[in-house]
């Protein structure tokens, strides 16, 4: 009998001391409620990479369990409303119904500035307008530089299946740069245009790499931060400046008479679900420090494509040499835990 | 303490496929447009151009001669009618376009090589691993390259399911030249036919009911192959499917999957009932010479 209160101290200060050095580490209440954080498998390149950081972080600096849940981005965006997953590491704030209404309705919370200074638009090789002395290819449209004179160019970016007309190559079908740019299409009158989808991210980028190493036309939306904008020089069509009315008839993709408008300039942010904003300080601290310069994240993205590494890989190079970038982000004892 | 040797064939097939699309993508990309405008545009432009009622009429003439059976050739004409009501008509064509091009191309390369492979045993043991891994291999994996190669689109989409759906034809050509009952070659020899002769008079004619289901499967396995396609670009009935699911439209992506099942049933009753027809007139044929039935 003697021996009790002795174990029950022993036992106190055995279950007490992990919590005390918990706090002190301040500690996320979700991941020590033992309950998983579930990100969005985001599959871009650049959505891969921060996806892979952040993961890194909560798993070795917050000892959380982490699961990737891989979907499309419409997908994705209908789980964080319904908290079916905690986190989508790249979210480009207001370009989606999905999200518009998740978040006027308070179920998703977008924090921090992950990327800054992201572009997207309409882009030609840089050789189409300039030319490439070093590869023989003269330039096939010297005067082209806004989206409005495309028309007379249809026959430079022809269509092999309608040879009348030319091909716009889109998003694939279910991205949200889709409709807007199916939307621009009408806008634009481009209707000597034939609306490609190609169908899937990776026949996007493989039809843009096989034109670019030969040399031909090829006119596509795209954008940054991705590997191919570090790798290949394209140039961007103007477009009118961004209006916000005329940008919500672009988004509405119904909407029968659109007009044109740039891009809005991309708030990019990490996308929260409403329990995981309200439950986690620890964790929404550090994500709403969470921020890539855009150079930095565009080398390591060409990087990653030039040796064919994949985001997990590329990840742990980061850690080892932007220690000072990620060290900012999280409280020093996170950080240490981080570095091990 | 690692037992793997560290082998890796990443870094030389990323060169090699990087020197063929400087090298030989343009070239390809002519042979793209030669395929298109000789072969698959035409045949699109044909079937997308013809009043539906006339291909209704032409579906329906096409199921009764096939099935002698006015029942049958009914609910056929139901099916591709119901397809045209969801709106799907012109999709419906792209595909159907897409699948008939596939499948001539692999009757033209199927058929003669499982002829080769039931004559040769060299052969045989050369392209069966073959087969296995054209119809095991990811299709993703030789799809994006092919993308580099023939540009988005329709073609590259044809030749993996050409790759794909050619399998089950070269196997079952093979297998119904093989079950040619040895008896009745022999015979044939023993007229003094020769080789050709008995291929062609004897081996073939028999072995019908089986290349008919080796054909059968092919156009099946094109049709699964339709999905994969619209994920390079490859317009259809596929390209709804996909569009369905990326965007949480799930009715949009079951009602053009069901638009792929009925032209899939539909394909499948007209192939079958040719096969079975054939099967029955080799048996008639057969009593009436008082040859051998099937025991």
């Amino acid at each position: 009998m003697s021996h009790r209160p002795a174990l029950f101290a022993a036992l106190l200060a055995a279950t007490s001391f992990p919590l005390a050095a918990a706090s002190h580490a301040a500690p996320s209440p979700w991941c020590q409620a033992g309950k998983p954080v579930k990100l969005a498998g985001l599959n871009w390149e650049s959505g891969a990479l921060l996806t892979e950081l952040i993961k890194t972080v909560l798993e070795k600096g917050y000892g959380c369990q982490v699961e990737l849940v891989p979907g499309n981005t419409v997908t994705l965006e209908n789980a964080l409303a319904t908290n079916d997953i905690q986190v989508i590491a790249e979210e480009w704030v207001g370009r989606s119904d999905a999200w518009n209404k998740a978040a006027a309705e308070g179920k998703v919370k977008p924090v921090g500035k992950v990327i800054v200074g992201a572009t997207e638009g309409w882009y030609v090789p840089d050789y189409v307008i300039k030319g490439d002395t070093k590869r023989g290819i003269k330039p096939a449209a010297p005067q082209l530089k806004t989206v409005a004179e495309l028309p007379s160019y249809k026959q430079l970016f022809k269509d092999a299946e309608e040879p009348e007309k030319g091909r716009f190559l889109n998003c694939p079908t279910g991205w949200t740069c889709e409709g807007v740019n199916s939307q621009k299409l009408k806008a634009y009158k481009l209707d000597s245009y034939v609306n490609f989808r190609p169908g899937s991210g990776a026949a996007l980028d493989a039809e843009i790499s096989s034109s670019y190493q030969r040399g031909k036309p090829i006119l596509f939306y795209y954008w940054s931060p991705t590997a191919l904008m570090g790798k290949y020089k394209f140039i961007k069509l103007q477009e009118p400046a961004y209006n916000e009315a005329c940008f919500k008839t672009l988004t509405d993709k119904d909407h029968a008479s659109p007009c044109g408008s740039a891009a809005p300039e991309a708030v990019i942010q990490v996308g929260l679900s409403k329990a995981l904003f309200d439950g986690d300080p620890a964790l929404v601290g550090f994500l709403t420090r969470f921020n890539v310069p855009i150079d930095t994240l565009n080398n390591a993205l060409a990087q990653m494509a030039d040796n064919k590494t994949d985001a997990a890989t590329q990840a742990k190079t980061f850690f080892a040499n932007q220690g000072k970038l990620w060290r900012g982000w999280l409280p020093a004892d996170v950080a240490a835990k981080v570095a091990k | 303490m690692d037992i793997f040797l560290p082998i890796s064939i990443k870094a030389p097939v990323n060169r090699a496929v990087e020197t063929l699309v400087s090298r030989f993508g343009d070239s390809l990309h002519v042979v793209n447009d030669l395929l298109l405008q000789g072969g698959l545009l035409p045949i699109e432009r044909l079937l997308r151009g013809t009043p539906a009622w006339l291909m209704l009429i032409l579906i329906g003439l096409l199921a009764w001669h096939a099935t002698r059976r006015l029942a049958h050739a009914a609910g056929i004409v139901a099916a591709c009618y119901l397809i045209g009501c969801f709106g799907l008509w012109d999709l419906l064509m792209q595909t159907l376009a897409l699948v008939l091009v596939s499948t001539a191309l692999a009757v033209l390369i199927g058929l003669p090589t499982g002829i080769l492979i039931s004559q040769s045993r060299l052969a045989r043991r050369l392209l069966l691993p073959v087969l296995d891994v054209m119809q095991t291999l990811p299709t993703f994996v030789y799809l994006i390259p092919a993308v580099m190669l023939f540009g988005l689109g329709k073609v590259p989409a044809i030749l993996a399911t050409v790759v794909y759906a050619v399998c089950p034809l070269i196997r079952l050509t093979e297998l119904g030249i093989r079950q040619v009952d040895p008896e009745i070659t022999e015979a044939a020899w023993s007229f003094g036919t020769t080789r050709w002769q008995l291929l062609v008079g004897v081996q073939l004619p028999l072995a019908l009911p089986s290349i008919m289901a080796g054909l059968n499967q092919t156009v099946m396995m094109a049709l699964a192959m339709v999905v994969i396609a619209s994920m390079i670009g490859a317009r259809g009935l596929g390209e709804d499917v996909l569009a369905g699911i990326q965007t949480l439209d799930v009715g949009k992506g079951l009602q053009a999957g069901i638009a792929i099942v009925l032209l899939a049933i539909v394909i499948d009753r007209i192939t079958q009932a040719y096969g079975q027809s054939q099967r029955l007139q080799n048996m008639t044929r057969s009593r009436e010479t008082g040859g051998h039935e099937s025991r």
